[in-house]
C-alpha cells in the first residue's frame, strides 16, 4: 500500500513537472503566478539544474521556504539570485496549488545567448574605436570574423555583444583559448576590445596507468591495502606502489612493493612508454593449495614473483591507444630445492577511452580495452600460454545520478601462472560471492557484467558471472546488492542470488586514487 | 517566528563591542542605523587579485555578500543577509562603478574609489533590528556575533583537471595556509556584542 501511494505521489509530481517545463522559462520578473499570496508551500525545488552546484546558503533559502507562507517578492528574489549565481541560465518560478497549499518550482533553463556578466558595467557608456584580435595570425582569421570585429567600431560598448565576438573566435580557433579585454582609447571616452588569444596547450593524448590505491576489508577474505602514489607532472610520472596482505584483484594474497616509471611524451604525443618493476611475496589460502593439490595441469605456486614490464605506447588518436612489451616474471618456487620458473610474455593492449558532455550537462564515459599476454618460448619462459581479456564500461553522471555499466571476458591457452588466472568474488566484481569458493585457484575462462545505479552515495547493483576451467562445468552466478559510497569511503553489502546458502558479504574499505605529489 | 519590528523609539540599542575580533588587521564592528544593524569592517578588500585584474581589464565582477548574526562563535545564523553586486571600473575616470543584483529595487553607485566601492557593498547589507529577536527573549542583553562572508562569482579559475592529484604547489599553500579557495571566498566573524535594550522595550 505505501509503494502504490508513493507510486502516486511520484506521478503526481511528474504530472506538475511536465506541466511546468512546458513553458521556457523566461526572465524571473516574467513570471505569473496563480497561487495566492500567504499560501502555505508544502515544497520548494529547483528543476533543470543541478541543485548540488548552487551556493550552500541559496539551497538552503530555497529549501527553507517549506513550511512558510507564499510571498511573491521573496520569490522573486530568490528567482534572481539563482539567476546571478548562474548567469548562464535563466530562473523562473511557477507555483501550483496542490490539496490547498503551494507547490513552489524553480524552473531554470539554459540562455540562448552567452552570458551577460558585463550588464552592469560602467564602461558600456563609452565608444568602441577600434577592435583586435592579438596573438593569431592574421591569415587564419577569416573575413567574417573580420567583419565582426568591424561591427563593433563606433558603438557604444556592448558587453554581450562582445561577448558573442570572443565566442564566434573561440568556435572559429578551437585551438585558442579567447580573452577580452578593453584599453582606454585615443581620446576620453573612447576605448578599445583587445581579444586575446592564446594557443592551448593541447591536451594529452596517451593516459597514465590508473592509480588504484585502495584499503579493503572483504568479510570472507580479511583485510589487505595497495597503495600507489604518482609523483611527476603533466608528461612524466614515477608512481611507487606497495602492497600489504593484498588479495583483492589475484588468486595470491601478495605483499610488496614496486616503482613504475611513465611518460606520456616521447617528442610527440603520440609516443610514450613505461617501465614497471615489482616484487612481491606471495601467501596461499588453504582453499587455493587445496584446490591445486587435485589440479597438475595448473603450475605451482610460488613464494616469491618479481616482474619488470617495459611497454612502448602509441596513440592512434586521442581515443584509442595501442601498447605493447614484454612481462618479465620470475617465480621463486615454494621449496627453495627447485629452480624458479621464468614466466616470460609478450604484452599487447588496444584502449579506448571517450568522455563526453551533453547539452543536459550530463556526462558520459565509455571506456575499452582489449589486451593479450603470451608466454613465449622464443622469451625464454618456462610457461607457454596466451592470455585474452576484453573489458568495457560505461559511466554516466547526471548531477546526484550515477550509472555505471560493465562487462568483460577472458581466455586463456596453455599454462599460465597462477597470477595470471581470472578470479571473480571480491571487492568489485561479484559482490556477494567469495572467489576462494567459487574458483580457489582462479579459472582459465571467464564472463561478467555488472551494473549499478547510484543516488548520491546510496548504490544499488547487479552482478553476473562465471569463472571456471575449459575442462569444467560452468556455471553463472549472480549477485545483487547495495552499498554506500561518500567520499572514499565504501561500504558494500552482496547477496549472492542462486546459492542455497544465502549470507550477505561485506566490503568496506577506501578508495583513494589520486594520491601523490604534482610539480 | 522573527518578531515585529518595535517602534525605533521604543527601542534604544546599544551595541557595546568587547573585543572586536582583529585578524590579520581586519576589525569589524557593528552599528546601527535607524532600524537596521549595519557591519563596518576596516581592512577587509575583496577586491584583489583576479577579480581586480578582470576589472582593470574592463569587465565586470559579481561578488556575494553575506551578513550574519549568530549566537555565538562558530554557530549557525540566526538571521542572515545576503546580497549580490556587479562591480566594474570605469578606465576613463579610473573610479568604481557598483550595482546591486537579483533585487526588484536596483541601487547603483559611481566614481568611488575601491575601498569606498567596496565599503558601499557591505553598507547594503543592513540586518534589521527585530530580526535580532530570534537571538532569544526581547529583555535580555543577548551577546551576539557578526560574520560578513564574500565570494567571488564566475571567477574564471580553472577547475582542477581530472587528473590533478595533490599538486607540490598545493602542497605549500596548504602547509603555508595559503588555500586557494581563500582568493575568491573568505569570511570575518567577531564577537560578542551584546544588544542593550531600554526599559520602554521591555514587557
Amino acid at each position: 500500500m505505501g509503494s502504490l501511494l508513493a507510486l502516486g505521489e511520484s506521478m503526481r509530481t511528474l504530472g506538475l513537472l511536465v506541466t511546468l517545463l512546458v513553458a521556457t522559462p523566461q526572465a524571473a520578473t516574467d513570471q505569473t503566478l496563480l497561487v495566492p499570496e500567504g499560501t502555505i508551500i508544502t515544497s520548494a525545488r529547483v528543476t533543470g539544474f543541478d541543485v548540488d552546484r548552487l551556493s550552500p546558503g541559496l539551497r538552503d533559502a530555497i529549501s527553507g521556504l517549506a513550511g512558510t507562507p507564499l510571498r511573491k517578492d521573496r520569490l522573486e528574489e530568490l528567482a534572481a539570485r539563482l539567476e546571478a549565481e548562474r548567469p548562464r541560465y535563466v530562473a523562473a518560478v511557477r507555483a501550483v496549488m496542490d490539496d490547498g497549499q503551494a507547490r513552489v518550482f524553480f524552473v531554470m533553463g539554459r540562455r540562448d545567448g552567452p552570458r551577460r556578466d558585463d550588464k552592469d558595467n560602467i564602461n558600456e557608456r563609452y565608444v568602441v574605436e577600434q577592435a583586435d584580435i592579438s596573438g593569431v595570425p592574421e591569415a587564419d582569421v577569416s573575413q567574417a570574423l573580420l567583419d565582426d570585429l568591424r561591427a563593433l567600431i563606433g558603438q557604444r560598448l556592448d558587453s554581450g555583444e562582445a561577448e558573442r565576438v570572443r565566442d564566434r573566435i573561440e568556435r572559429e580557433l578551437p585551438d585558442y583559448e579567447v580573452s577580452r579585454r578593453i584599453q582606454r582609447g585615443s581620446e576620453v571616452g573612447r576605448i578599445r576590445i583587445v581579444f586575446e588569444a592564446r594557443k592551448k596547450e593541447p591536451p594529452p593524448w596517451l593516459r597514465f596507468e590508473p592509480l588504484r590505491s585502495i584499503w579493503v576489508y572483504h568479510s570472507e577474505q580479511g583485510g589487505g591495502a595497495f597503495v600507489d602514489a604518482n609523483i611527476g607532472d603533466r608528461n612524466i610520472r614515477v608512481t611507487p606502489f606497495f602492497a600489504i596482505d593484498h588479495a583483492d584483484d589475484l588468486v595470491e594474497e601478495y605483499s610488496g612493493g614496486g616503482l613504475r616509471f611513465e611518460t606520456r611524451k616521447l617528442g610527440t604525443r603520440r609516443l610514450g612508454a613505461s617501465f614497471e618493476w615489482s616484487r612481491f611475496k606471495q601467501d596461499w589460502r588453504p582453499a587455493t593449495l587445496d584446490a591445486l593439490a587435485l589440479r597438475s595441469d595448473i603450475p605451482s605456486p610460488y613464494r616469491r614473483r618479481s616482474t619488470i614490464t617495459p611497454l612502448l605506447k602509441f596513440a592512434v588518436t586521442p581515443d584509442i591507444s595501442i601498447a605493447g612489451g614484454v612481462s618479465i616474471s620470475e617465480l621463486d618456487p615454494l621449496s627453495p630445492a627447485i629452480d624458479s620458473t621464468m614466466a616470460n610474455a609478450a604484452v599487447a593492449t588496444i584502449d579506448f577511452d571517450r568522455a563526453w558532455r551533453d547539452g543536459s550537462d550530463a556526462t558520459h564515459r565509455v571506456t575499452g580495452n582489449v589486451g593479450v599476454r603470451s608466454g613465449l618460448r622464443d622469451l625464454e619462459s618456462d610457461l607457454t600460454y596466451t592470455r585474452y581479456l576484453g573489458e568495457a564500461s560505461y559511466r554516466f553522471d547526471f548531477g546526484r545520478h550515477h550509472v555505471r555499466a560493465g562487462g568483460m571476458a577472458g581466455r586463456i591457452t596453455g599454462d599460465a601462472p597462477l597470477f595470471e588466472r581470472f578470479t571473480l568474488g571480491d571487492s568489485t566484481t561479484l559482490r556477494g560471492w567469495d572467489k576462494y569458493d567459487i574458483a580457489p585457484a582462479g579459472g582459465d575462462r571467464m564472463v561478467y557484467s555488472s551494473v549499478e545505479y547510484r543516488y548520491t552515495g546510496l548504490a544499488l547493483f547487479l552482478d553476473v558471472g562465471s569463472v571456471w576451467d575449459a575442462n569444467t562445468e560452468r556455471r553463472a552466478r549472480v549477485s545483487a546488492g547495495f552499498g554506500f559510497h561518500g567520499g572514499p569511503a565504501f561500504l558494500v553489502v552482496g547477496f549472492p542470488l542462486n546459492t542455497e546458502n544465502l549470507t550477505a558479504v561485506l566490503t568496506l574499505g577506501l578508495r583513494i586514487p589520486r594520491i601523490g605529489i604534482r610539480w | 517566528m522573527v518578531g515585529r519590528a518595535r517602534p525605533a523609539g521604543a527601542a534604544l540599542l546599544a551595541l557595546l563591542a568587547l573585543p572586536a575580533m582583529r585578524a590579520s588587521a581586519q576589525t569589524l564592528t557593528v552599528g546601527t542605523d535607524g532600524d537596521a544593524l549595519k557591519i563596518r569592517v576596516v581592512g577587509l578588500s575583496f577586491l584583489k587579485g583576479d577579480p581586480i585584474t578582470r576589472l582593470k581589464d574592463g569587465r565586470s565582477v559579481r561578488v556575494e555578500l553575506a551578513a550574519m548574526v549568530l549566537p555565538g562563535a562558530g554557530r549557525p545564523p540566526a538571521v542572515t543577509t545576503r546580497r549580490i553586486f556587479a562591480l566594474s571600473y570605469d578606465l576613463w575616470e579610473e573610479r568604481f562603478a557598483v550595482a546591486t543584483v537579483g533585487v526588484r529595487s536596483p541601487q547603483s553607485v559611481s566614481h568611488l574609489a575601491q575601498a569606498a566601492a567596496e565599503a558601499w557593498c557591505i553598507e547594503q547589507l543592513a540586518i534589521p533590528l527585530s530580526a535580532l529577536s530570534s537571538l532569544g527573549p526581547p529583555n535580555k542583553d543577548m551577546p551576539f556575533w557578526v560574520r560578513l562572508e564574500y565570494r567571488i562569482l564566475d571567477s574564471d579559475s580553472a577547475t582542477d583537471s581530472p587528473e590533478s592529484a595533490y599538486t607540490l604547489q598545493g602542497l605549500i599553500d596548504f602547509l603555508s595556509r595559503r588555500r586557494k579557495a581563500d582568493s575568491s571566498s573568505s569570511a570575518l566573524e567577531a564577537g560578542p556584542f551584546r544588544a542593550r535594550r531600554g526599559s520602554s522595550s521591555q514587557r
